[in-house]
């Protein structure tokens, strides 16, 4: 879905791109240790002219960063004979696990409301591609959902926090949380002049276990049955083991 | 010091970990219930998903409980023979309970229908020990002397045919009423994720008047058998035990456990009782509030099972 999002995006036909972008990841890799606490990344680029068209800014730069996608459900509790419970859900599909939107200054100012749109750069778009009706309550739940993953840090929208080294040369620090899901990440970096698309950019880098943490997750996964009972075999030797040690 | 649980997908303070694993430890050996029942809403909100928090809380349950059997089995506190009959019924009763949570989850109503056993099931165990403990504490203070076993207060479960002799009990019952006990003890503690042992030691002590130097012990070991089934469903089914969670809450648990039978022998059955009585009725009323008073934020999100990536 998303590879064909980006072959649409690719066909729309924009101006005559004269610039170009040259981007990189400070780490293609992030491997997750047991100490794993979160990571900080660096991304940097350079916006690139031709010889006729030497690159001339302003520039603005808005970095979108997309994880790995999952199926969520946003649920609403109500009362009803005075008890509260869950009455209500929208099912969220191939929803980003993480979001974030780095810009060079404020995003109404960077760039045209319909470029924003279709790129669907805001967090709210992302629940609106990802709402399997496009009613009202989809639209409702859609913004509280936005609401919650901001709260638990999994969406950030950061205007005016790309950093630019010279008037084409911009640098981008992104946090990951520690909870941050595994998998892929998309960076999808665009630049704008006098609020138009002049250059665009993807790149990815990937988030993975490595080592023990690697080697637990894929045990529980391949073999669960033997899994299960070396944890019981775990519960019961510590067990055990206790009750030998404070033996009196 | 951070800590991350690779199934969990996420890091946690060790220290914090050990720590309510040693508290609720503690507990469990005090009065030989599991404890899952207040270490699974604990970790929930620290922010470890549900599942997880659940599949992995067994894990901490059967290694506490070993601990605290252990330390039983060595007082003599143990009733072998009416363990075993608990725990072969109540493995029937799991894999009913297991049927049972699959069908209410396609009905949709599995949330709802969890909180509200918790309420009924802890509220009306809770109230009724405690009325049973305040009136035992009650008569003590009168002056009436007082023994564990109540003789020749038999109910009508004494008179159904089938009677076998348990002798560390003293008693010579019928062998319905305890497969009963088990297979309802299966059944709903793995629907709601819970040893049982706060429902089967009320159900030891008032329907089959086992005395209270067994109950605690042979209540154990019920639970560390029920555990380990547990443990091997979820990790075959759900997936979601994290091993290294699951260490960190056992390295607390056991020690606290330890802590706590040693404890239980400085306090009288009655005033047990009436401590467990008090702990069970306080998170009934908890679940109750969350029914019952408007939550601080109506919307909440969750990750549909089958995730990518």
């Amino acid at each position: 879905m998303r590879k064909l999002l980006l072959a649409l995006m690719l066909m729309i036909p924009g101006p005559a791109i004269a610039e170009s972008l040259v981007s990189t990841v400070s780490s293609p890799q992030v491997l997750i240790t047991s100490s794993f606490d979160g990571a900080t990344l660096s991304l940097f680029g350079n916006i690139e002219g031709t010889a006729e068209a030497p690159a001339a800014g302003p520039y603005n730069v808005i970095v979108v960063i997309t994880g790995p996608l999952q199926d969520r459900v946003t649920r609403l509790k109500t009362n009803s004979f005075g008890i509260w419970s869950n009455t209500d859900s929208v099912d969220f599909r191939h929803f980003p696990s993480f979001y974030a939107v780095i810009a060079s200054g404020k995003l109404d100012a960077i760039a045209t409301p319909e470029l924003l749109t279709q790129y669907a750069i805001r967090p709210e778009e992302q629940a609106r591609l990802a709402a399997q009706s496009q009613v009202l309550k989809a639209e409702r739940f859609g913004m509280e959902l936005v609401r919650l993953m901001i709260e638990q840090q999994h969406f950030v929208v950061r205007e005016d926090s790309v950093r630019f080294l010279s008037p084409t040369a911009y640098a981008v620090n992104l946090t990951l949380p520690s909870d941050v899901a595994n998998g892929p990440f998309l960076v999808h970096t665009l630049v704008f002049k006098n609020q138009e698309l002049v250059a665009e950019r993807s790149e990815g880098f990937s988030v993975r276990k490595s080592g023990f943490e690697n080697f637990v997750f894929v045990a529980s996964r391949q073999q669960p049955l033997l899994y299960g009972l070396v944890c019981v075999l775990l519960a019961l030797g510590t067990g055990w083991l206790a009750g030998v040690a404070f033996k009196r | 010091m951070q800590i991350y649980l690779p199934i969990a997908e996420l890091s946690m303070n060790l220290f914090f970990l050990i720590g309510i694993g040693g508290a609720v430890g503690f507990l469990s050996g005090l009065f030989g219930v599991g404890g899952g029942f207040l270490l699974t809403p604990l970790l929930i909100f620290s922010g470890v998903p549900a599942p997880v928090a659940v599949a992995s809380v067994t894990g901490q349950v059967a290694a506490s409980s070993t601990s605290g059997a252990l330390s039983y089995y060595r007082r003599g506190g143990i009733d072998l023979h009416l363990a075993m009959y608990l725990i072969l019924s109540s493995t029937i009763g799991a894999m009913i309970g297991v049927a049972t949570f699959s069908a209410l989850r396609a009905a949709g109503q599995l949330d709802l229908f969890i909180s509200v056993s918790y309420l009924v099931l802890l509220g009306f165990v809770g109230t009724l020990m405690m009325i049973e403990a305040v009136r035992t504490l009650m008569r003590r203070r009168a002056g009436v002397v007082m023994r564990d076993k109540l003789p020749g207060q038999h109910n009508w479960m004494h008179a159904l045919p089938m009677r076998i002799r348990f002798k560390k009990s003293r008693l010579y019952i019928s062998v319905l009423p305890v497969l009963a006990i088990g297979v309802f003890i299966g059944w709903v503690g793995a629907l709601l994720g819970i040893g049982g042992g706060f429902i089967l030691v009320p159900a030891l002590v008032y329907l089959l008047r086992v005395p209270a130097n067994v109950v605690v012990g042979t209540s154990l070991l019920q639970v560390v058998a029920m555990m380990c089934v547990t443990l091997v469903l979820q990790a075959v089914t759900s997936q979601s035990v994290d091993i290294l969670l699951a260490f960190c809450l056992m390295l607390g648990g056991t020690v606290g456990a330890q802590f706590g039978a040693s404890a239980g022998k400085y306090l009288r059955g009655d005033q047990l009782r009436a401590l467990l009585a008090l702990l069970v009725l306080a998170v009934a009323i908890r679940f109750g509030l969350t029914l019952v008073l408007p939550p601080s934020d109506p919307f909440s999100m969750a990750i549909i099972a089958g995730r990518l990536g």
